[in-house]
């Protein structure tokens, strides 16, 4: 945080964690959302027509009060958002829910306990499925469930719409119909207890762009309305009754970060080229298939890499076939026809992961790790195989091998996959045809063996950040020789350069999904040397593009060629600034 | 009474919108209609219980339709089914 370093060691100033869900800082007074109690005590009805009336009416009252937010969400948000309540329409208009609920009112329930007892069992039966998307309908039961039993109550709504300008939302969870009485010009920030980047709450704020701090422990209770906070959705955090100096601090990230992001706005739905015209690819590297749905919000046009080590970690034992396809066809599902490459994985001694009985090496970085483990390993990774093949007739599925040295692990890897691909066939199962395979460039042999390995090949994808550590024999961790970790290096330059232009000459794909993809000075190097790819965080798309587009081809040469011609890391580092 | 093994090949398989538009179609006949699915039955007319089958892409399910109209309602079932469901 610079400018203001330790935030976090002021006495007095409480500062509370949560997931960061929407970007941006909100300054504002709290707001808490406060359940009104849904209690009543069951009763048993005689009366039961003018029950089955009761239930009735209320259901009709909360499908207008439901076609009105619908209507009003359609405006604020988009058609996306407000089908989520269409639904809720659809849901209790069910003729089984409805007939199940008056056969219970007909033998004496009152309608209150009539509605929970249903809503409940389906509540119950959505939560118990393995399956996320069904989880998620459970929240819509239980919005409904307390939308009918409110009117039924004659409890009053909570008015989310008449709050005051420069209003931070505090409250448990927010309910969709909650979030339709938002007015975006008024609330300035949201902080909730439960909910992660994925739920409802999160895409409707990120629809709203109202920066949002998520899965706040007890933030109910630890706040207090009227209370001044700052939401800041960037890092996660709320920081309760800053001093002045915090304020002046955030006040000033808040118009930077508006600014930029009006700037950005431009660059969305946009074609990523230079201004000479050259049309590039722009994707997103992602660990988790849900991380696909933020690719796709920042603009990405596909995954340029998919970490697969985030399926195999944390647990006892290895993914099984069912569970890797199941992860990979969702991301190949969120993703439609953009291109997704998956990494398939890459895991070393360096990792605790007890079931691969990965032993403890001297060195594990030069080691029994990702290609040369899987080789060695063949039941482990023709499960991946099998499951990433079995994926590939959802999408455009590529797969990349990590870590790769010689020619033989390729060729080795090839024969795998279209052996596997065969197998499948002949078991009936569907798999694309020639399912392109590339090879990861990060080590230096790899590099200079681009010229070779780009005839067998179907694509490179240059990781910057292994191939700078490889190659400059320097672990960026030791702070004594991480001075020398930089992918300006000229040594690490000129691997770059022969990598690229190797794929360019043998007429292959060839993208960087390093962290260098997304530097500033290194694209215009990459512009110059013919790179056809970048793929970069999900956050980094809009700035790459523009980036991107200030570049022609001309000026791009200009620049390569001067700095291809420096001896030093510094020096490139220097001119490289001055041009930028 | 009559039935039909079906593939659901829509990507979402049977979720919040697909679901909807085939209870609500289903909903007009006079027939029950019934999906066979992993042993179980769900009332087809229904888009909880739909939606509580929790039914993916690429599933084996049996559409049973009885009662007067039960052709019909079979016919729309596959129809809707086999395109897609409109997604």
């Amino acid at each position: 945080m610079p400018g203001f370093p330790s935030a976090r060691l002021v006495r007095g100033i409480i500062m509370l964690k949560g997931t960061p869900a929407s970007d941006g800082i909100g300054i504002g007074r709290v707001m808490i959302i406060e359940e009104h109690s849904l209690e009543y005590t069951p009763k048993t009805v005689t009366d039961t027509d003018s029950e089955l009336e009761r239930f009735r009416a209320a259901v009709k009252e909360f499908c207008e009060n439901t076609g009105a937010q619908v209507e009003a969400l359609r405006q604020s948000t988009g058609d996306k958002e407000a089908e989520i309540l269409q639904g809720h329409i659809q849901m209790i208009s069910d003729p089984y829910l409805c007939g199940e609920i008056e056969k219970l009112i007909s033998d004496g329930r009152c309608a209150e306990s009539a509605l929970e007892h249903m809503c409940d069992m389906f509540i119950a039966m959505f939560s118990a499925t393995d399956d996320e998307l069904t989880k998620q309908r459970a929240a819509d039961v239980r919005d409904i469930k307390s939308g009918v039993l409110r009117i039924l109550l004659g409890v009053k709504e909570i008015k989310i719409s008449d709050a005051p300008k420069g209003t931070v939302l505090v409250a448990k969870e927010l309910t969709p119909s909650m979030t339709a009485g938002i007015n975006k010009d008024n609330i300035v920030g949201i902080v909730t207890e439960t909910g992660g980047r994925t739920s409802h709450s999160a895409i409707l704020a990120r629809a709203l762009e109202i920066p949002a701090v998520l899965s706040v422990d007890g933030a109910a209770a630890k706040l207090s309305s009227g209370e001044q906070v700052i939401v800041d959705g960037n890092e996660g955090e709320v920081i309760v009754s800053p001093e002045e100096a915090q304020l002046a601090h955030y006040n000033e990230k808040r118009s930077e970060f508006l600014q930029e992001r009006r700037e950005l706005e431009n660059y969305r739905g946009k074609k990523t080229a230079s201004a000479s015209g050259e049309v590039y690819e722009l994707f997103c590297n992602i660990g988790k298939p849900d991380d696909a749905v933020k690719a796709i919000e920042f603009d990405g046009e596909g995954v340029g890499l998919y970490r697969t080590e985030f399926l195999f970690m944390d647990r006892t034992s290895a993914p099984d076939e069912n569970e890797q396809f199941e992860a990979y066809k969702k991301a190949a599902l969120i993703l439609k026809d953009r291109p997704l490459i998956i990494r398939t994985l890459d895991i070393g001694g360096d990792k605790a992961i007890e079931y691969l009985g990965l032993e403890k090496e001297e060195n594990p970085f030069m080691g029994f790790r990702a290609i040369r483990f899987c080789l060695k390993n063949r039941e482990l990774f023709k499960t991946q195989i099998r499951a990433i093949l079995r994926a590939s007739a959802f999408g455009d599925i590529r797969i990349m091998l990590p870590l790769v040295t010689t020619v033989d692990e390729l060729r080795e890897g090839k024969r795998l996959i279209s052996q596997t691909a065969e197998e499948l066939k002949s078991e009936g199962v569907a798999v694309k045809e020639n399912i392109k395979v590339g090879v990861m460039i990060e080590t230096a042999s790899a590099a200079v063996m681009a010229d070779v390995l780009a005839k067998e090949a179907d694509f490179f994808s240059i990781g910057t950040n292994d191939l700078t550590g490889y190659t400059m024999a320097c672990d960026r961790g030791n702070s004594d020789v991480s001075y020398l970790y930089s992918a300006l290096q000229p040594s690490v330059l000129r691997l770059i350069k022969y990598t690229v232009e190797c794929a360019v000459r043998n007429g292959i794909d060839v993208g960087m999904c390093g962290e260098a993809a997304a530097d500033s000075r290194m694209i215009p190097l990459l512009i110059s040397f013919g790179l056809t790819e970048f793929s970069v965080s999900a956050p980094s798309v809009l700035k790459v593009r523009k980036t991107i587009s200030k570049w022609t081809k001309e000026k791009a040469d200009e620049v390569a060629e001067k700095v291809m011609s420096m001896a030093t890391e510094k020096e490139i580092d220097e001119y490289l600034k001055t041009v930028i | 009474m009559v039935s039909q093994q079906l593939t659901l090949t829509n990507p979402q398989g049977f979720h919040m919108r697909p679901a909807s538009v085939f209870a609500s179609a289903m909903g007009k006949y006079k027939s029950s209609v019934t999906i066979k699915f992993n042993g179980s039955d769900y009332n087809a007319k229904s888009l909880l219980n739909i939606i509580a089958a929790c039914i993916k892409c690429g599933s084996e399910i049996e559409v049973i339709c009885s009662g007067e109209d039960e052709n019909e309602a079979l016919a729309e079932a596959v129809e809707l089914i086999e395109g897609g469901l409109g997604e």
